[in-house]
């Protein structure tokens, strides 16, 4: 059962189709894969599934409701989170309290009482980010910065994780951590969405890829089938492969 | 019929004059990002010079148009642009805001220094007043029929300007997208000089027509307000488009018409709601503007605050209350009162520090809402009969209370939108409450009660009693004024270091992911506008018992900016910051005026000299507002950087706080006066810092490798230092990775 | 060719964005009249090298030479006044503008609107059919071809092409490199950057490979095809 799907959805700004017919669907404890070339969609359709971008056609369920004409805030408190591409950091804040006041903003918003402090600790250890928690958040490599991304996602403990170019920055052995920590997120129960341009990352953790090109699904299936598809090389080296 | 035409026909001509302005406006907006609040003081000097030109010079009229719109308004232009709104690309709004009112004050500054606002100026039409033309039955003056005239040829030039020019293109590219302009060999800085010439050439054209047709006498703060009535036009067309933006000024100019025409004549209110009619139009066209889309943050903040931990505040709170009574014991009492005003705008400026320091939102008149706390304290909390009045605590909180209200109120249509809008939006509930509440002299009957709402358009405030302690006595009044700054400035430190204080920071920072995780951006917005406007309310009610007798110029729009501009000069995410600004703004330039006064009384020769000096210093004033271009985190930010090297030698820190002590003892021996004691204690701690290095030399110990690049900036040079210490070989090594 | 100096050349070059530096030491020579593809993945740094190439990012160590001029710390203004011509990656029209207007923006010192004009709709008619349109409102492929149409009349000495084919269709990228490899038989100097690479591999006389800021391999089109699938596809 998907805890998100997509149908249909389709953008286009002035006379260019960002996005054109696509339906995918991400699945709890696992993570998919959304790649592609630049300019594919790809952030465009993250955007669309957050609330940030109205559809032209088509819609986004989630968890079983139709969350098309939702505010980013309002998926957000039912359970979606998400990372920037272009880092979203509360700069003012130290390492900490971006990531704690991810449980403030929980906390303030629902009864459920729970110690926020602990859970903030919690998180920065299981993401590793405890030896630069009492730095500014703006004195991180770009590489860490994003994991406090993630960090500050987690706190909201979200049924659906969405992940933008989280690895983009990361050094060789922070993508190899960042890796672990993906598979242990979905490992419980969460459902992933990640987009990357790191596909050994990719390969690596995902269970189900979609390929974007043109705003288009090209296609959608496991690493290997998505590895031997002719159309996603196509897409990625051009179409001279295919002569 | 024929008043039908003629209410139609005055409505053109003043809907023209709104065009002119609002076209001005617009365009200055669209081609460089800034929205000029010196709109309006532009088209004042604009105003008044015409006026010098052509009545005191007795120059022909053409050659002070000529003066006027050919060098004045182009050139004010180019000089803003070229050496204050250039440097202005990439920064935040608040400095954008606090910059251009700058401006605003400076210009006012400026034109009371040389126009003396006791002298009426009556302001000729163009062709004079007798020259007059019938056009259907309807009787116009030339001036009237050249308004209109003028609004069409501008909106046709500015047609032609854009859509039939090489540089009107250029700015409409440059609106769109400065980076690819310059790949094409462009340079949008000249093309954004080109509008602001023709913005401020524009704003000057009006203030020429405008005072002869509303009437009256030249006002340079009614014209600078002009900006308001400007931007309710401009607003029809969200700021972009000139043809919505004619629209919206016609439909103003008629609304304000028609009302005084056919409203009922009991309706005694008609007439001040006239002069409020724009700004009432403005919050109704951003009640129906659509919703903005969250979209991440363009430019990042250059602004750093440290909040210290909430003992050291303490500490501080109480060092505070001490050293203000301490200094309140050494100066006469008339001076106690000049200090008084001083503390209750710190307590003004503190709603400044939380509304803008922490949440990151604008309020430009906080002494409009303390003037509606004001009002609902005199009325509710007073009995203006008695012989020695006194206000009631139910007074003072039910004040407190119609001001939190008031703010949630105003910034309800403007939340949804941007900080611009916000701003804008208050500045016009400030032109509401003046043009509306404190001018209405006339009996009022409400829930069968009948009062005056602003008496004799003057009102005497009297002082609180609250169980024992009466504010009459101003040694109570300064124990309590200080006690509940310092309490307000520790309760404002706890907030911004609590779970609420993390998410005001959160959404000033990154509304899109403040949203995303769930935070509903409206309820914390409104919540801490309600707040900061109640903490204004209650410094503006202390502020009105510390004046004694309050008149709508207290709280006029000047007075508020001028609040604004040094809160954020001296440090607006900082208590001491809101404490500095208040005691320049309600107390220092006061206490300057007071002695410059004194000493012109006793020395008669130096009196101009003096009088010089007082407006210089006003005008100083706006320039050092200006100035925030380059630091936006203010100057203590830069004074507490400089102390914080006094944490490594206690032993100067120490031996400083007690030679302060005994300066203050000494002050109380009669060794030496109170100016004096502020003037040694502010070089004292100036010079420490630099006594601290002399004693201890650099006992800064080195950073461990391991956080070099990482809590300082991670450079190339940096990188090849720890190459060599670590004695990597970068180059094969990155190589061969 | 050694007589000549070469058109673009990169020596040393280090650049950041704030604190994170993303070039650490770029040496790049682009000789006259050739035609040099910038490969390499995502994050590479092949925008940023366009960029300081253009003087829209300014060098923090290292030299940039124009035509063996050393016209470091030079402005994109006056970098496009020498004749730089870049085609920026994404949307490079001005999109609330009409295809005339864009046309008019580029107008200036190296040619006319009519000379612009004429060049243009001659080699895209569909432009001419679309003079009065905002760019805005047109496709991908018809954005692109009046971004080319910038370096069309003006005959640059340098034209860089910065992801030309991100997000069209195969077919338009194809038309779109036909004219480019029309302007290089012309003469004019080019720097292509791409991601997604083999396209643009026929057209190049050499190929640079870039890799985490820095050039690791420089070479024939045909020797670097072989490492490129290894960099993308992760093997």
């Amino acid at each position: 059962m998907p805890v998100l799907e997509t149908h249909g959805v389709t953008v286009t700004f002035g006379g260019n189709v960002a996005l054109d017919d696509v339906s995918i669907a991400v699945r709890p404890g696992e993570v998919t894969g959304l790649i592609g070339p630049n300019g594919a969609g790809k952030t465009t359709l993250f955007n669309v599934i957050t609330g940030m971008q109205p559809v032209t056609s088509g819609g986004v369920r989630f968890q079983d409701r139709d969350v098309t004409r939702w505010s980013p805030g309002r998926r957000g408190r039912a359970g979606m989170a998400r990372t920037f591409q272009r880092l979203e950091l509360f700069l003012s804040l130290s390492v900490r309290d971006n990531v704690r006041v991810a449980g403030d903003i929980v906390r303030s918003n629902t009864r459920r009482r729970f110690d926020v402090a602990a859970r903030t600790e919690q998180v920065l250890a299981r993401t590793g980010l405890l030896d630069v928690a009492d730095l500014d958040v703006s004195a991180l490599p770009t590489g860490r910065a994003r994991v406090v991304e993630v960090a500050r996602a987690l706190m909201t403990e979200p049924v659906l994780l969405l992940l933008d170019e989280p690895a983009s920055g990361q050094t060789e052995s922070e993508s190899e951590t960042f890796a672990e920590l993906l598979l242990e997120i979905a490992g419980a129960g969460t459902a992933v969405c990640l987009v990357e341009h790191d596909l050994p990352l990719v390969m690596q953790t995902c269970t189900t890829i979609h390929v974007l090109d043109h705003g288009r699904l090209i296609a959608s299936g496991t690493p290997a089938e998505v590895q031997a598809s002719p159309a996603v090389i196509e897409a990625y080296i051009g179409q001279e492969a295919t002569a | 019929m024929d008043t039908f035409l003629t209410y139609t026909a005055l409505g053109l001509v003043v809907g023209a004059i709104y065009a002119i302005a609002a076209s001005g406006l617009v365009l200055t907006y669209t081609t460089s990002g800034i929205f000029n609040f010196a709109h309006g003081a532009q088209a004042m000097i604009g105003a008044f010079t015409f006026y010098q030109a052509r009545v005191v010079w007795e120059l022909p009229t053409w050659l002070a148009l000529v003066v006027v719109l050919g060098v004045l308004g182009p050139g004010m232009g180019w000089l803003l642009h070229t050496l204050i709104m250039r440097r202005l690309r990439d920064t935040e709004i608040v400095t954008r805001v606090v910059v251009t009112v700058a401006v605003l004050l400076g210009l006012v500054s400026l034109s009371q220094w040389v126009w003396n606002p006791q002298e009426g100026r009556v302001p000729p039409m163009l062709f004079g007043a007798d020259s007059t033309v019938d056009l259907l039955g309807v009787t116009l003056r030339y001036h009237q029929v050249l308004c209109v005239v003028i609004a069409a040829a501008i909106a046709v030039a500015l047609w032609w300007l854009f859509n039939r020019t090489r540089i009107g293109v250029l700015m409409r590219a440059a609106v769109d997208d400065p980076e690819l302009l310059k790949l094409s060999g462009h340079d949008p800085d000249r093309i954004s000089a080109s509008a602001w010439m023709i913005g401020s050439t524009l704003a000057v054209l009006a203030g020429v027509l405008v005072t002869p047709v509303m009437g009256g006498t030249l006002e340079a703060n009614a014209l600078t307000l002009l900006v308001v009535d400007a931007f309710a036009a401009a607003l029809f067309g969200r700021l972009r488009s000139i043809p919505l933006t004619f629209v919206g000024a016609v439909v103003l100019g008629l609304g304000s018409t028609y009302l005084v025409g056919y409203a009922p004549a009991e309706w005694t209110w008609v007439g001040n709601f006239q002069r409020a009619l724009p700004m009432v139009v403005l919050f109704v066209v951003l009640l129906l503007l659509p919703h903005e889309r969250l979209r991440g943050t363009a430019t990042r903040s250059r602004e750093r605050y440290q909040t210290p931990p909430l003992p050291r505040a303490a500490l501080w709170a109480v060092a505070c209350v001490i050293g203000l009574v301490a200094f309140g014991g050494l100066i006469s009492e008339a001076r106690v009162g000049t200090l008084l005003v001083g503390l209750s705008f710190a307590v003004i400026a503190l709603s400044v520090v939380l509304l803008t320091g922490y949440a990151g939102e604008l309020n430009l008149a906080p002494l409009g809402f303390a003037a509606v706390a004001t009002l609902v304290a005199y009325h509710v909390g007073s009995d203006a009969t008695a012989a020695d009045p006194r206000l009631s605590l139910t007074g003072l909180v039910a004040g407190v209370a119609v001001a939190a209200i008031t703010g949630a109120l105003v910034a309800l249509p403007a939340l949804r939108l941007r900080g611009l809008y916000l701003a804008l939006a208050t500045l016009a509930f400030s032109g509401i409450v003046s043009a509306m509440l404190l001018r209405d002299t006339t009996p009022r009957t409400l829930f069968g009660h009948t009062f005056v709402i602003f008496p004799n358009g003057n009102i005497l405030m009297p002082p609180l009693e609250v169980g024992p302690l009466d504010l009459a006595d101003a040694t109570t009044f300064l124990w309590v004024l200080s006690t509940l700054f310092a309490t307000l400035g520790l309760g404002v430190v706890a907030l911004r270091n609590s779970s609420y204080g993390r998410r005001l920071a959160a959404m000033k920072d990154s509304p899109a992911a403040a949203a995303m995780l769930g935070q509903r951006l409206m309820v914390l917005k409104l919540g801490v506008f309600a707040l900061s406007t109640g903490i204004a309310g209650l410094g503006g009610i202390f502020m009105s018992m510390a004046v004694v007798s309050v008149s709508a110029e207290t709280f006029g729009f000047t007075v508020s900016l001028s609040l604004v501009m040094l809160t954020v000069v001296c440090g607006i995410g900082y208590v001491s910051g809101a404490l500095v600004a208040g005691l320049i703004a309600g107390a220092g330039i006061t206490s300057l005026q007071l002695v410059l006064g004194d000493i012109a009384l006793t020395h008669p020769e130096y009196r101009d000299t003096f009088d010089i000096v007082h407006h210089l210093l006003l005008v100083a004033t706006a320039l050092v507002g200006i100035g925030v271009a380059n630091g936006p985190s203010g100057f203590l930010h830069d004074v507490f950087e400089r102390q914080r090297g006094l944490a490594r030698v206690p032993f100067v820190r120490w031996g400083g706080a007690a030679v302060q002590v005994a300066l203050l003892l000494a002050a109380y021996a009669g060794l030496l006066g109170p100016a004096l004691l502020l003037f040694v204690s502010v070089v004292l701690w100036s010079l420490l810092p630099a006594v601290a290095t002399a004693w201890a030399p650099d006992r800064a110990r080195p950073l461990p490798l391991e956080l070099e690049g990482i809590t300082t900036p991670n450079t190339l040079a940096l990188r090849q230092r720890i190459d060599r210490e670590l004695r990597i070989e970068t180059e094969a090594g990155h190589a061969r990775a | 060719m050694t007589g000549h100096p070469p058109a673009l050349e990169l020596v040393g070059a280090h650049a950041a964005y704030g604190d994170i530096e993303v070039l650490h030491g770029v040496d790049l020579r682009v000789p006259a009249g050739a035609v040099v593809a910038l490969l390499g993945p995502n994050g590479a740094g092949k925008s940023t090298t366009m960029k300081v190439l253009n003087g829209q990012v300014p060098l923090t160590a290292g030299r940039l030479r124009l035509a063996g001029r050393d016209v470091t710390g030079i402005s994109a203004v006056a970098a496009a006044d020498l004749g730089v011509c870049t085609i920026p990656e994404g949307r490079g029209v001005f999109a609330n503008l009409t295809v005339r207007e864009n046309l008019l923006v580029s107008a200036g010192r190296r040619a006319t609107l009519t000379q612009m004009e004429e060049a243009a709709y001659a080699r895209f008619p569909r432009l001419g059919d679309r003079r009065n349109q905002l760019a805005g409102s047109m496709s991908g492929g018809e954005q692109q071809m009046l971004a080319l149409s910038r370096a069309l009349g003006t005959h640059p000495s340098v034209l860089l092409l910065d992801e030309l084919s991100m997000g069209l269709a195969p077919m338009v990228v194809t038309e779109m490199y036909a004219v480019v490899a029309g302007l290089a038989a012309e003469g004019i100097t080019v720097l292509l950057a791409e991601q997604f690479a083999r396209i643009v591999l026929p057209f190049a006389d050499t190929a640079v490979l870039m890799v985490n800021g820095r050039v690791v391999r420089t070479g024939a089109p045909a020797d670097l095809e072989e490492a490129l699938s290894t960099t993308y596809l992760g093997g």
